[in-house]
């Protein structure tokens, strides 16, 4: 077996020019590892404000900017990349048992196109920021803000087909790309998820485009298009931008249920309960994502009708995810359970994504939403989502095939501290937010009235436990690229294309072409595999 | 540019036919992200000429249908031409590629200049919205939102005009060194599925920004 | 080339007829016109059913989308009960004032 991708070819411009999906997935790795940093920066800045009724660490046009730095930069260069550009672009391949993504230029065009987003997105912000907050409403974006609009703007424009080129990059190749024996229902779960994600990148990121297009034009022109002043209807920028933004809502927790179900069938040892359900699920999530936008607009002046059906589409949506919570659910049920940290990541993931799903129902709740919208319950909701659901996956995820990905383990104790810590951080600071919505905080400002210092405070303490816990993984993981113990190819005893192959594996992924013969999950066939390996092998002990 | 009828060695395809077929697929899942693209402005005249029907309407007369019908028949000219190029480039025939690439680069390019002389008579008539804004009366306001419509929307098609012009003199270079083989010709189709897209869209374009309004 | 002649025929013969309807005051008639323009050019000239079967998959999904987008994001309009304000600028005149301070410097 040829050399490790990682080492083939050592040069910064072999780096640099790599077509290798492997490659690009660790120079997606870093970058996005740099903006989470950057956007953790921004939320421990907001919590340190918070703590006092009338915050003294910044000032309120500050405090403004940096919640709307907070949010950009961890949605559009964190969270939505995350898991497909890092774990995708890494496994897609190595799951269908093909060589590379189906269009390897495109997959490294994408990564430039993000990096170019990426720094024209922090121009504006240093060069001054905004204050419109991540969703650019108009007219304050468009007519009133005085902040740095129109470079956020267009670096997200930019952002934008950087997500459709890995989008059509994956769902080609999960079409065309699979290995000999590998059909539809033979897929790992993972793939499912990364192609409705896919779907929802190719078909909603260009409105999101087109939306924020409009919006420069008629910021840098002062030509109507919203500006109501100007004859413009500004909720229909709402419309179109929720068009998006809702079924970014799922790019951002998708990909973490895919990887939930790799892990909790692995550290279970049984295939995943309800194989097909959840498979599908994945794909009616992507599809009812995107008839329930409206949700977002119920006390913006949408009409009562057009609400009465986005709220009635919002409750359908959660039949899908509630199918797979209670599929995995059982499939942990019965099974000999492994509490590595990977599992450990994955249960706080089914556990807090509940909590965020069920509190998601009060708010597509016509009659609710009135009283919470615009609350700290929203807040803490979509952090539930978000940072509960989605960051715990991704981390989670990062864990599991770190072993594959460098070649080394990770320190399993260090790796289970951080875990529990970051559940224990992520309650802590988000459920007083629940209380403080509910008790009618509203979000978005710089002070707020005395009565909600407690519960502000025992926030900010969580985001600092949360603080620490993000940093710890950072340092044990680079301790385990010179240190960590070397790993076999497939530590976990896991099924799957990618845990036959060496550890870290060769550029071409495999010696030869595998061919799938059993479904997705088969122990059974994994045992008899090993029992063949131990027969065969020589050198074996 | 390596001869495209093999594969080099870490393609990941079996065979030349299974990786075309993928970049034809590839074009299509593209060109359904860039009709999403288009319906955001289409669901913007939607509603603007539904919701604000007499001002837009009025903006709709005062475009200049004579440069607007002569250019489409420009681009349906075109489009044809292009799939010219893609049967010669079936055939391997690299000269017929060339001839009938740099003819639907022209007449993309003659539609451009037409488009550009119709905007600087908008711009002279003050037709571009904002203080000095050329019509007047209770329904400017809707007028003024249509010429806005209308300017974007001829800018985004015009972009992606530009960006195709680019792509058929790249596909006309490559010809020229005698890329095409009967074998493999698949960069002149997915071009012209691009080419052939942007022409849609104007399809698509004429009658909103010319005619509806007239009817 | 006959088929690729035949199409070009046949869009010109379209288009003339987009400009009857508009002349004759059909609007209708003109939308139906550009669909089947662009029927024309998707399989006399993108040739989606010589391509891979995902070729006509891709595309009738991005339709389906655009069905959606385009049905739901005009619903709210559509049905919205609209207040006239004393003033109001939805169906009036452009109000210039602001307009002539460049954005970035305010």
């Amino acid at each position: 077996m040829s050399e490790s991708y990682l080492w083939q070819d050592g040069t910064l411009r072999s780096w640099l020019l790599t077509r290798d999906h492997k490659r690009i997935a660790l120079l997606y790795l870093g970058s996005i590892t740099a903006f989470f940093a950057l956007g953790g920066v921004g939320a421990a800045l907001i919590r340190l404000q918070l703590l006092e009724p009338t915050g003294t660490i910044l000032s309120d046009a500050t405090y403004n900017r940096m919640f709307t730095m907070h949010g950009v930069v961890m949605v559009w260069l964190f969270l939505v990349p995350s898991i497909p550009v890092t774990l995708g672009n890494f496994l897609v391949p190595l799951m269908l048992g093909a060589r590379d993504l189906a269009f390897p230029r495109l997959n490294l065009l994408s990564w430039y196109l993000f990096v170019a987003s990426g720094l024209l997105v922090l121009y504006g912000l240093f060069r001054g920021g905004l204050e419109t907050g991540w969703t650019f409403y108009t007219p304050l974006s468009s007519d009133y803000s005085e902040g740095r609009v129109l470079p956020v703007v267009l670096g997200i424009f930019l952002n934008g087909f950087s997500s459709i080129a890995t989008g059509v990059n994956f769902i080609v190749s999960i079409h065309q790309l699979r290995a000999p024996g590998m059909t539809w229902y033979r897929l790992p779960l993972m793939l499912w998820a990364l192609y409705a994600t896919s779907v929802i990148f190719v078909l909603a990121t260009p409105v999101l485009g087109i939306t924020l297009l409009l919006l420069a034009f008629e910021r840098l022109f002062r030509v109507g298009v919203f500006d109501p002043t100007l004859g413009g209807d500004p909720l229909l920028f709402q419309q179109m931008f929720w068009f998006y933004s809702h079924p970014a809502v799922y790019i951002m927790i998708l990909p973490g249920m895919g990887v939930v179900s790799e892990i909790v069938s692995t550290f279970c040892r049984k295939p995943v309960f309800g194989y097909r359900f959840v498979a599908w699920s994945s794909v009616s999530i992507a599809a009812i994502g995107f008839i329930v936008w409206g949700h977002h607009m119920f006390v913006a002046g949408e009409s009562l009708y057009s609400a009465i059906v986005f709220s009635m589409f919002s409750f359908f949506v959660s039949v899908p995810s509630a199918i797979k919570v209670f599929n995995w659910l059982g499939t942990m049920h019965g099974g000999s359970i492994r509490l590595d940290a990977p599992m450990l990541y994955a249960m706080g993931f089914i556990g807090l994504f509940t909590v965020g799903g069920l509190t998601g129902l009060f708010l597509a709740s016509l009659a609710a939403d009135v009283h919470l919208t615009q609350t700290y319950f929203v807040v803490a909701h979509f952090h539930y989502i978000m940072v509960g659901g989605m960051v715990s996956a991704y981390f989670g995820g990062l864990h599991y095939w770190w072993p594959k990905i460098t070649g080394r383990m990770y320190p399993e104790i260090w790796g289970r501290l951080a875990a529990a810590l970051i559940f224990f951080g992520f309650n802590l600071t988000f459920f007083p937010q629940f209380i403080l919505g509910f008790e009618g905080m509203p979000r978005r400002y710089a002070t707020y009235p005395a009565q909600f210092q407690i519960l502000n405070v025992l926030s900010s303490a969580g985001a600092g436990i949360l603080a620490v816990a993000y940093v710890m993984p950072l340092v044990y993981f680079g301790w385990s690229l010179f240190r960590g113990a070397r790993a076999p190819d497939n530590p976990w005893g896991a099924t799957g294309l990618e845990w036959r192959t060496a550890s870290p594996p060769p550029t071409e992924n495999f010696a030869e072409t595998p061919v799938v013969t059993t479904d997705a999950y088969d122990y059974g066939d994994l045992d008899a595999r090993a029992g063949r390996a131990d027969a065969g092998g020589p050198h074996h002990v | 540019m390596s001869d495209g009828s093999v594969l080099d060695h870490h393609s990941p395809y079996e065979t030349p036919l299974h990786r075309d077929e993928s970049a034809i697929a590839g074009m299509w899942l593209f060109l359904a992200s860039e009709a999403l693209l288009f319906g955001g402005l289409f669901l913007v005249c939607l509603v603007y000429s539904q919701t604000r029907a007499g001002g837009w309407a009025e903006g709709v007369r005062h475009t200049n249908l004579t440069i607007g019908a002569v250019n489409t028949l420009i681009l349906i000219t075109s489009s044809a031409v292009y799939t010219l190029a893609v049967e010669a480039g079936r055939r391997g025939d690299n000269r017929g590629v060339v001839r009938a690439g740099l003819g639907a680069a022209g007449l993309g390019l003659a539609f451009l200049v037409l488009k550009g002389v119709e905007w600087g008579q908008e711009f002279s008539e003050n037709l571009f919205p904002g203080p000095h804004f050329a019509l007047h009366g209770p329904a400017s306001g809707a007028a003024a939102l249509f010429y806005s419509f209308y300017f974007l929307a001829t800018f985004l098609h015009g972009m992606h005009m530009v960006v195709g012009i680019g792509l058929i003199l790249w596909i006309c270079r490559k010809a020229r060194q005698g890329a095409f083989s009967p074998a493999w010709s698949t960069p002149v189709d997915v071009v012209g599925l691009y080419w052939s897209f942007v022409d849609l869209i104007w399809m698509l374009l004429f009658p909103l920004l010319y005619l509806i309004g007239r009817a | 080339m006959a088929r690729i002649a035949a199409c070009w025929g046949m869009l010109v013969l379209l288009l003339a007829a987009e400009l009857a309807a508009t002349w004759a005051g059909l609007g209708i008639a003109v939308c139906v016109v550009a669909v089947l323009m662009v029927l024309v050019i998707v399989l006399g000239f993108m040739q989606i059913l010589r391509g891979p079967p995902l070729a006509i998959i891709f595309a009738l999904g991005g339709l389906f989308w655009l069905t959606i987008l385009l049905a739901l994001g005009s619903l709210d309009s559509f049905t919205r009960t609209t207040v006239p304000v004393p003033g109001g600028a939805l169906d009036g005149p452009a109000l210039p004032d602001r307009a002539a301070v460049p954005k970035e410097s305010r």
